[in-house]
């Protein structure tokens, strides 16, 4: 006759039986440029969404108590540099 | 859950322990270490003494001559189990047939 074989798990359940603890994210803020270099704005609307300033206000540019930043007067939009590693975003009216 | 069946002719061992997930299961890697030792220790001694069944979740051992060594071994390992029932009462129950 055979003899049995050792399966010290034969009285386990199966793999896959556990659950994961992740899983979960929050709700994507859409952060981020609403308006594009070379843009036409009008006044008021929102240039860039963001959480601490990536990107500085520039010229006629204002920024909100969560850090976004918006035009305060209707223009063309420039996304520039400011020093040596900062960027800002300045709106210039059309003459 | 493992429950595990005595009576004279056939002792069953069916379910699964739940202790742990599979590959870290003491439970069951006991009851199942217990088991087979026995089955394969009769088997060697008098390979017509008894026959067994194994699957996933279950272990039946039907005694077809009853000797003092195959009886002897069998009480060995219900013996063993009752001592792990008393560990672990959650993931093992005994139910032992009054002969």
């Amino acid at each position: 006759m055979k003899l049995m074989e050792l399966n010290i798990q034969l009285l386990a359940h199966k793999k896959g039986q556990g659950s994961t603890k992740n899983g979960r994210d929050s709700e994507s803020k859409r952060l981020g440029a609403k308006a594009a270099d070379g843009e036409f704005v009008t006044g008021g609307s929102i240039l860039y969404r963001q959480r601490g300033t990536k990107i500085y206000p520039g010229k006629n540019v204002g920024i909100g108590s969560d850090d976004t930043v918006y035009a305060k007067v209707p223009g063309v939009v420039r996304f520039e540099r400011l020093g040596k590693d900062r960027k800002q975003v300045s709106v210039y009216p059309e003459n | 859950m493992i429950r595990v069946n005595i009576k004279k002719n056939q002792i069953t061992i069916k379910g699964h322990a739940d202790y742990e997930e599979f590959g870290k299961d003491i439970v069951c890697a006991s009851v199942t270490s217990i088991a087979t030792t026995t089955i394969n220790a009769i088997i060697r001694l008098d390979s017509e003494a008894i026959d067994f069944k194994s699957d996933a979740g279950l272990i039946e051992i039907n005694v077809k001559k009853h000797s003092n060594l195959v009886d002897t071994l069998l009480l060995n390992m219900t013996e063993l189990l009752k001592e792990l029932e008393k560990d672990y009462k959650k993931y093992i129950k005994i139910n032992e047939e009054v002969l």
